[in-house]
């Protein structure tokens, strides 16, 4: 089969569309389908199905295996020991790609965005992985196609469509600090119609690595995930899928709150947590060259904060917050002859906010936003040497300029084992709801921060009421912020020297300028400031990711796979750099004396390891239906404060040390009567027992699990 | 003098010259009939510690925020003592403390004021060098300001365009003047590698170093101690020169 049928046949004989990400069991097509089974296929990077390791842009997958192998629950446990993926706590597990913060990356659940972010973060801990077939790395921006927020990368959470048949499956664990989790998985079908029900339960009593402090480091939860994915066959060209998701957290904890000397008032912290999505998808073959995807998306989040005194029930500290996003798009792939592709996209979003954090005196109590967007892909096959895909998106928002957002990509194939890959994009993230809304004053540090729209009623009413000291400028001529953008290339390649070994390698640049800091407008009568949002600071990252992937068949039934990566990491930001070479910046030691800083001695931004590796291992036994998987990650130092004034980490009391974390688990499969499977789990997270507990409160200790699974 | 050139270009070596020094300074002097002997020998390095800076006084007992009085403290080099604290609400006696020229640099918060401008009657002005304290051995001969007349704080970049920061010799604002803040700890740090040179309320020329901002000067710096105390190390050349060679202050 040639290479240019490989990419094609895909569009041709499937009815999976660019933004579903499911190729269809339809039995009709089962012959095209398996030659095409026999890759990867991925959808995310170009928005239609293609071999992956035909995308001329970085992605990677991690298959469902991997995933139940490693005894992954949560999306933050499988991203932890993938190559160049950092997990970073602030206010929730985010995730750092290409050394950029959580704020950049998009999250998708079957090509959909995942809503719901605190200070920018999106807690990717929130995410239950169960009832997903793979997910998908894309490394490098993707605004070009998704626009906001795909500006250092995008992970799509890929659910199968349900089976023809019936089948189903229960699992039970349970593990340290009371960590329990429970998924009852159901899916049927038949040829026209089918559809998989998920209930997943995970629960933990929270773990406390500060016994001296009154309050454990992480609360007690439980969550609750409901997902439901279904299609429908109308003839051979129409199809219709239906996505549900509805998401329920409680937690508890308690803290105690220092008042003026030895005295101190002890809280319940109460947190709940509600997110819901809908997601139906029509999609049309309207000719075997022209496919029309309708697809409607809606999804809300919401959580409620209370911090009540156990003494009296006073409620000091309440916060809530809502946000619904609604979105209607269309997609157009059409199939020019046997060497171009072209896809076509448009759609709507409108968006709303609300909660205790917004409508302060003079905003609006629930900003709503809307926007319009559309996007045109052509990939052209110019040879089966050469590959190349350009892509263009203009998005059109009520709350900050309308944008045009290109990316070129290239892929080269001198021989079968050899690829080249090349891209050149720009990437964006929209001004975030709190930096254009916010209107927020803190009650116990007496500061306020106001978001760009509602900054200069926020400082009259200040003003008025006296407690504006003095100005630091007029705040009165402000322009809305920018979007942040970025301009990215990515160069590499995969090179696979002999059957058992794939070696990719990725350098990447990732220029990115307006990026929205904190700045003090204003000075209030009580000594602290009043916050605004501006468009200050330009950083830049680089560095070279590594992956390589062993697969080596020992005998016949047992083989072993070992993936191993690595990344070099620079993440700096303009403004000190210049600094640095200027000769303005200095140290101060313990000891009180200054000594000047060069080039040399930046480590560069806070919380990004200039070194980190990461391991997948893996021995499969077919034979025994055993596998050994071992797991881990290593990250060098990084800084995490700054002491000394200057900015940036460069005492030894400013930096996180190295640290590895190593996980294992046993999995063993039995056959209990002929249809039903059951397989065990013993798994042990952070073997070595590393903790830190000021530095690291997100990191808990050793932890065992066993787990019981039923499929039928 | 050019050996107190030689000795301004080679501090390093100041330590194991300083006794050779004030052997030629005095020789000079025994020259020059303008000059007396004791003012010309390296200056001591003078420590206050503590000094409150406006601290917080109560707190409001419905939101519990801190309260301060927003008053200055003023304090006077040459005697290195506070003239007037920041806790004297009287307004009588603070009219009277603050007019006149004993008092050289008020502080309240992160907020530096000397002498002179728009501040006091003195004829205090400031500028920050970036550079090592110790490396200042003498005094800039021009770029002071007085408060009130300073128009080179950093602008504040807004998409509008530069606005003009504050008019104090010392700017107001996290990373323009002595200080940086960091939100995440709501740390104030005195900025490394910066050094407050002055002219007195008199005319003397003075330098000056912020150590910390926290009671006890604790180290590392501590957000949760007190904060508004203000630690620093400073030189004052009482003859008018700008001769600011000081002993190293023994650690």
């Amino acid at each position: 089969m040639s290479p240019t049928w490989g990419v094609w046949a895909v569009l041709l004989f499937c009815t999976g569309a660019a933004t579903a990400q499911q190729v269809p069991s339809d039995s009709s097509r089962t012959d095209s389908m398996r030659t095409v089974q026999m890759a990867s296929m991925v959808v995310t990077a170009t928005r239609s199905e293609k071999i992956l390791e035909d995308v001329a842009v970085p992605v990677s997958v991690i298959t469902s295996d991997v995933i139940k192998r490693e005894g992954a629950l949560r999306l933050s446990d499988v991203l932890a020991n993938e190559m160049g993926m950092a997990l970073f706590d602030d206010h929730g597990m985010g995730l750092q790609v290409q050394g950029l913060a959580s704020d950049y990356t998009l999250i998708l659940l079957d090509g959909e965005p995942v809503i719901g972010r605190t200070a920018g973060t999106l807690d990717v801990g929130r995410i239950t992985v169960k009832g997903l077939s793979h997910l998908e790395i894309v490394r490098g921006p993707s605004s070009s196609l998704y626009g906001s927020e795909a500006l250092a990368g995008v992970v799509n959470l890929i659910t199968a469509p349900p089976v023809e048949g019936m089948q189903g499956s229960a699992s039970f664990r349970i593990g340290s600090y009371a960590t329990s989790d429970m998924t009852l998985q159901m899916e049927g079908g038949r040829e026209r119609l089918g559809a998989r029900i998920v209930v997943n339960r995970y629960a933990s009593d929270g773990y406390d690595l500060t016994p001296g402090i009154y309050g454990p480091t992480t609360p007690s939860f439980a969550d609750w995930t409901g997902d439901l994915r279904s299609r429908m066959v109308f003839s051979d060209r129409v199809l219709v899928r239906l996505g549900a998701r509805g998401t329920i957290e409680n937690q508890e904890s308690v803290f105690a709150s220092e008042t003026d000397g030895l005295l101190e008032d002890r809280y319940n912290d109460e947190g709940r947590r509600l997110e819901w999505s809908i997601h139906p998808e029509i999609e049309v073959r309207l000719s075997d060259k022209i496919r029309l995807n309708t697809t409607f998306y809606g999804t809300g989040y919401q959580t409620e904060t209370y911090h009540r005194r156990q003494d009296d029930g006073f409620v000091n500290y309440e916060d809530e917050f809502d946000q619904t996003l609604a979105k209607a798009e269309a997609q157009m792939d059409v199939l020019w002859g046997t060497k171009h592709l072209t896809n076509l996209g448009g759609g709507v979003i409108g968006e709303q906010i609300g909660g205790s954090r917004y409508g302060g005196a003079g905003s609006d109590p629930n900003p709503e936003s809307t926007q319009a967007y559309f996007f045109a892909q052509h990939e052209w096959l110019a040879s089966d040497l050469l590959h190349f895909n350009t892509s263009l998106r203009f998005d059109n928002h009520s709350d900050y300029a309308a944008r045009v957002t290109p990316k070129f990509a290239v892929l080269v194939r001198p021989s079968r084992k050899i690829r080249l890959r090349a891209s050149v994009g720009s990437g964006f993230k929209a001004p975030a709801f709190r930096q254009l809304y916010l209107s927020f004053t803190n009650p116990a540090g007496g500061y306020s921060v106001f978001g760009s729209l509602p900054m200069n009623e926020g400082i009259r009413r200040l003003e008025a009421e006296g407690q504006i000291e003095q100005k630091l400028f007029d705040i009165s001529q402000l322009d809305p912020l920018l979007a942040e953008s970025s301009v990215a290339f990515n160069m590499g390649g995969s090179v696979e020297p002999f059957a058992w070994l794939t070696v990719q390698v990725n350098a990447f640049h990732n220029n990115v300028r307006d990026l929205i800091e904190t700045q003090p407008v204003a000075q209030k009568t009580n000594g602290s400031f009043v916050y605004g949002y501006f468009n200050l600071a330009r950083i830049y990252t680089r560095g070279i990711e590594l992956e390589a992937s062993i697969k080596s068949q020992l005998v016949e039934q047992s083989s072993f796979d070992v993936t191993l990566g690595y990344q070099f990491l620079q993440a700096r930001d303009r403004e000190i750099v210049t600094a640095l070479k200027e000769g303005t910046v200095f140290g101060r030691l313990p000891s009180g004396r200054d000594y000047r800083l060069g080039l040399g001695d930046y480590t560069g931004m806070f919380g990004r390891s200039p070194h980190s590796a990461s391991l997948r291992a893996a021995y499969i036994n077919r034979d025994l239906d055993l596998i050994v998987s071992i797991q881990g990650r290593w990250r060098s130092r990084y800084g995490y404060r700054d002491l000394d004034g200057n900015n940036l980490a460069n005492r030894s009391d400013e930096f996180v040390p190295d640290y590895a974390v190593l996980g294992a688990a046993v999995t063993k499969s039995f056959t209990v009567v002929q249809t039903i499977e059951a397989v065990v789990q013993v798994g042990l997270d952070n073997a070595f027992n590393h903790t830190y507990p000021t530095l690291l409160p997100s990191l808990p200790g050793r932890r065992g699990y066993v787990s019981l699974e039923f499929n039928f | 003098m050019n050996q107190t050139l030689l000795i301004r270009k080679t501090p390093a070596i100041f330590r194991n010259v300083w006794l050779a020094s004030v052997a030629i300074t005095v020789f000079i002097g025994a020259c020059d009939s303008a000059s007396t002997e004791p003012e010309s020998i390296p200056l001591e390095t003078q420590l206050a510690e503590d000094v409150p800076a406006d601290p917080e006084s109560g707190r409001d007992p419905t939101t519990g925020r801190s309260i301060s009085n927003n008053l200055f403290t003023l304090y006077d080099l040459d005697a290195n003592q506070i003239v007037l604290p920041s806790s004297v609400t009287d307004s009588a006696q603070r009219q009277e403390d603050s007019t006149g020229t004993v008092w050289d640099i008020g502080f309240r918060g992160t907020t530096i004021i000397f002498n002179g401008g728009e501040s006091g009657s003195g004829e205090a002005s400031a500028q920050i060098l970036v550079q090592l304290f110790d490396e200042v051995v003498e005094a800039p001969a021009g770029g002071y300001t007085t408060d009130g007349e300073n128009t080179t704080c950093p602008q504040v970049q807004t998409p509008v365009g530069p606005v003009p920061g504050s008019k104090l010799a010392i700017c107001t604002g996290s990373g323009n003047g002595w200080y940086n803040y960091n939100p995440d700890q709501l740390l104030i740090s005195p900025i490394p590698g910066r050094t407050i040179v002055m002219k007195t309320a008199t005319g003397n020329y003075a330098s000056l170093r912020i150590l910390g901002y926290y009671q006890g000067n604790p180290n590392p710096p501590d957000p949760n101690r007190p904060s508004r105390y203000y630690t620093f190390e400073f030189i004052v050349q009482p003859d008018g020169s700008r001769d600011l060679r000081s002993t190293i202050p023994d650690s």
